[in-house]
């Protein structure tokens, strides 16, 4: 496994504002793009960001996404203040949702968000239980030719 | 069977009668399309250069349809989109198209145009 962090970023996700929802999740998708990861890996690490900010919009007070680079992959931490997660098996299972009225009446709350993120992902790693938030670990591993990795003794970028 | 072209956003927009609300992607050649409601089956099932039939109308379409990497949007039922979602759409360069007609009806109508 390659150490070598080339970037790092956070985001912060506001709860409940659902007209804010997916922000995170661009800005995410333009810096990967930037930091040239291949379309494949960046629509995968995309649209799993995009079902875990929405899980904070829609369950949590307030959360973050941090996303870390490296060489041979994307690791990306959301992190929440909320009820957490009381049943994780039952979360996993698709089709399951305890999603509100109001959120389910603008199309979420399918109970697709966690089988996505498992699906795009090739590491997922949940912490959560009764009112203790919920911490969502990710790693895509990135293909093996793709530009703008820098080679071996480039220090790279970081931000 | 028959060959058959490849229709570009444009073109489904003037066959399909659709009113533009952001004139996006107009030239992009559409690969394919979901008409869905639910935001994680879009997601999920949403590929590169395809369109996306709904009746939501919030800012949160615009994200989907830009992770997802779809040319355009085509909001049926007669439903108007809110002004972020308006704003997101021309900053996200995605185009956003209204009808007075059903999802049924226009995915009907793309179908029959050669899109599959």
């Amino acid at each position: 496994m390659d150490t070598r962090r080339l970037a790092h970023h956070e985001f912060p996700i506001l709860g409940r504002a659902y007209f804010l929802g997916g922000r995170a999740s661009t800005s995410v998708k333009q810096v990967l793009r930037e930091a040239g990861v291949s379309e494949a890996t960046v629509r995968r690490v995309a649209v799993a960001c995009y079902e875990a900010e929405m899980n904070v919009v829609l369950h949590a007070r307030s959360g973050y996404l941090a996303l870390d680079i490296y060489p041979d992959r994307v690791v990306v931490a959301v992190i929440d203040k909320g009820p957490g997660i009381e049943n994780l098996e039952l979360a996993m299972t698709p089709g399951w949702s305890s999603a509100s009225d109001e959120a389910r009446a603008l199309g979420f709350g399918a109970g697709m968000g966690l089988p996505n993120i498992r699906d795009q992902a090739d590491k997922m790693e949940i912490q959560s239980g009764k009112g203790e938030g919920v911490r969502l670990f990710l790693t895509f591993n990135r293909e093996g030719c793709e530009s703008g990795v820098p080679a071996a003794g480039d220090s790279g970028t970081s931000s | 069977m028959g060959y058959l072209q490849p229709v570009t956003v444009g073109r489904a927009v003037e066959a399909l009668g659709l009113a533009a609300v952001v004139s996006a992607e107009l030239g992009g050649e559409i690969s394919g399309a979901q008409v869905s409601d639910l935001l994680s089956y879009v997601m999920a099932e949403g590929k590169r250069g395809q369109v996306w039939i709904t009746i939501q109308t919030h800012p949160n379409i615009v994200a989907v349809a830009g992770l997802a990497g779809m040319h355009a949007i085509f909001i049926a039922g007669g439903f108007e989109p809110e002004p972020e979602t308006v704003a997101r759409a021309e900053e996200e360069e995605i185009g956003l198209f209204i009808s007075a007609e059903t999802s049924y009806t226009l995915a009907g109508r793309l179908y029959e145009l050669g899109v599959r």
